[in-house]
């Protein structure tokens, strides 16, 4: 039985960093429908981001926030501008072209690191408190609250704000979105803009929890795509509990089976999803056809 | 899904048409005669290299990344299908026969068409419920498909020897696919990519070719028409995979040594077959063949000049793979066709 509450407080806490790296692709595969293979190199460049800003200022690697969230807004503008945009109606090209910026950031990285593995060491102040009697670094909880924090704003964001109904509503029908008045263009910029802002702040809460590597982002993105899938797409609340599920599963998966295995159990989840109800757990019906029709 | 690039004969004006029968395309003595000669223009690097010691493993290598690139064209350029499972393929294939012949002793000759068979069983499974849906999911899947087979791949001792890889013996004999005169082996690789495109040529001139066209046209549209898209496009994949995994076993032959990062890693296998199809002409019959032309000597041509930086050779290759996704979508065979050439030099 203590086993079983460790394991489920351990799966939680890798669900809430789970949810925290899914949350911007929900807003740019799962809303904006933008197949996105480099977020997790995205998530990547953040990371390193985050540890330079510690390494050079030396504060708290949170204060990193400030400057890492507005650079990476940047960065998602540039990309969906110089890359995306231009390739909005070709879903092929969508995934050649976020290959190879995925090939291209990992082994920029590794070119200019030479391989080295960064950390920030956890030496300064009480890293780990106690709950229900398990040790727990504080940085998971930091992550869980960040990852809940960010759902409920962007759920509010996309639900009850006059721009989240404009995205919602370019995903759906982008002509008819055009002739209400809405800039089309400009929508999928801020918002690929924002999906990518709310990657850095993931990048700041991993970069204390996580060893350095240039290819750290090939961790996450295949769990970010099932996380996504499995909560239906275009739902918030969807990817977050999703985010979760998958957390524990994993945790029971490595307890039970073996901790190498992590991926085939995602796999064997996301397959399963596929087959049974492509719409995902929370996402309305047909969800899964929106915006990949055909749209002139 | 809008096109990317259309290489479908244009149909015969009015005027042309009333002189006789319509005539859709080339003819196939013409299709003929356009493979044999694509594939003797291929022949003559070998013909000049085969004693070269340097440019000999090159163009080995160009020529069984060719084929793998012409056998992903099958279902990602005719299809489509935007496959991340050959890179799996592929390594199932080349496991599979090194296995047989280190376990039964069995030839690779007979373990190819084994292993092929298998695989595309394989790859019928895992594309099946993705097949049913529109958008990116097959190609989530056959990421994810690639990740797993790569994860048992490195935890199966017993299948593939895990982490520490399979040494297969150098004993060479024809049976065993192994040559000591390495222009046999490249020899072999240009058998196998002349066949790989004459099966690609064959597709393409095939009901099953216009069908897959049709598809990755507009699937609605297809399946208005009477298509039966979930089974074409299956059987487009399996085609494609068997001939990838047959690809995998030459590949096992001619390295000897597998091991899961050199198989299953996405840039250097799996996506190289996209990437090389992309640059010389996605969904057309001479792009792959031409991407892997370029790129393979390319590649090792900055891996010996700036060697000395880790992992700059893939920063070429993902500029090069952006590059050619935002302004050259058809490829070098779409930009040649782009071209006006003058009316002495044109085809017709």
């Amino acid at each position: 039985m203590d086993n079983i509450v460790t394991i489920l407080i351990y799966g939680l806490l890798l669900g809430g960093i789970y949810g925290l790296v899914s949350i911007g692709l929900t807003l740019i595969f799962g809303v904006i429908r933008i197949t996105n293979f480099a977020h997790g190199e995205i998530l990547m460049i953040g990371m390193y981001g985050t540890y330079f800003v510690y390494a050079w200022t030396g504060m708290s690697p949170y204060a990193a926030l400030f400057v890492v969230v507005p650079a990476m807004f940047v960065v998602g503008l540039l990309v969906q501008r110089l890359l995306i945009q231009p390739l909005l109606n070709e879903p092929m090209m969508q995934i050649f072209v976020t290959f190879g910026l995925l090939i291209f950031l990992e082994n920029f990285v590794l070119m200019l690191t030479q391989g080295a593995a960064l950390g920030i060491p956890s030496d300064n102040g009480p890293q780990v408190i106690s709950l229900l009697g398990n040790k727990v670094s504080i940085a998971q909880i930091f992550a869980f609250a960040a990852s809940t924090l960010i759902a409920i704003g962007l759920h509010l964001f996309l639900n009850y704000t006059m721009m989240g109904k404009a995205i919602r509503a370019v995903t759906q029908d982008k002509r008819a979105a055009a002739t209400m008045g809405i800039n089309v263009n400009r929508i999928f910029l801020l918002t690929f803009g924002i999906g990518t802002a709310i990657t850095g702040v993931a990048s700041v809460f991993l970069t204390p929890i996580y060893t350095l590597s240039p290819t750290i982002g090939g961790n996450f993105v295949l769990a970010a795509f099932a996380v996504v899938v499995l909560g239906g797409l275009g739902s918030v609340w969807g990817a977050y509990i999703a985010g979760l599920i998958i957390g524990v599963v994993e945790a029971f998966a490595g307890f039970y089976i073996d901790p190498t295995l992590k991926s085939a159990v995602w796999f064997l989840i996301f397959i399963a999803v596929l087959i049974v109800r492509p719409s995902g757990l929370f996402g309305i019906v047909g969800a899964e056809e929106v915006g990949f029709r055909e749209q002139h | 899904m809008s096109s990317t690039s259309t290489d479908v004969e244009e149909l015969p004006d009015a005027a042309s048409a009333s002189a006789g029968p319509i005539k859709l395309g080339p003819s196939k003595a013409q299709v003929v005669a356009q493979y044999l000669l694509g594939m003797g223009v291929a022949l003559v690097p070998f013909a000049v290299l085969y004693n070269d010691f340097y440019w000999i493993n090159i163009l080995t290598f160009a020529y069984l990344m060719a084929g793998l690139a012409s056998a992903w064209n099958i279902i990602g350029g005719f299809g489509g299908q935007f496959s991340l499972a050959h890179g799996a393929v592929f390594g199932v294939g080349a496991y599979f026969a090194g296995q047989m012949c280190l376990i039964y002793g069995l030839s690779p000759w007979l373990a190819m068409p084994i292993g092929a068979v298998l695989v595309a069983a394989i790859a019928v499974l895992i594309s099946w419920p993705t097949f049913r849906l529109r958008g990116p999911f097959f190609a989530i899947a056959t990421m994810a498909f690639n990740e797993v087979v790569a994860v048992f791949a490195n935890y199966s001792e017993t299948l593939t020897g895990g982490a520490r890889g399979l040494l297969i013996p150098f004993r060479a004999s024809f049976a065993n696919m192994i040559f000591v005169e390495r222009w046999k082996s490249t020899l072999l690789m240009f058998v196998y990519m002349a066949f790989v495109a004459g099966i690609s040529v064959a597709i393409r001139h095939s009901r099953l070719g216009y069908y897959l066209l049709s598809v990755r046209e507009d699937e609605d549209s297809a399946r208005a028409s009477g298509v039966n898209v979930v089974a074409v496009k299956l059987w487009g994949m399996a085609i494609s995979a068997a001939l990838t995994a047959i690809g995998g076993t030459l590949f096992a032959m001619f390295i000897r040594f597998l091991d899961p990062p050199t198989l299953f890693s996405l840039p250097e296998v799996g996506v190289k077959f996209a990437l090389l199809s992309l640059i010389g002409g996605v969904g057309t019959i001479w792009g792959p063949l031409l991407g892997a032309a370029l790129v393979i000597p390319l590649e090792n041509f900055i891996r010996a000049t700036l060697g000395g930086l880790p992992g700059v050779h893939l920063v070429i290759l993902g500029l090069l793979l952006m590059l050619a996704a935002r302004f050259l979508k058809r490829g070098i065979v779409g930009a040649l066709g782009a071209i006006r050439w003058p009316r002495w030099m044109s085809r017709r």
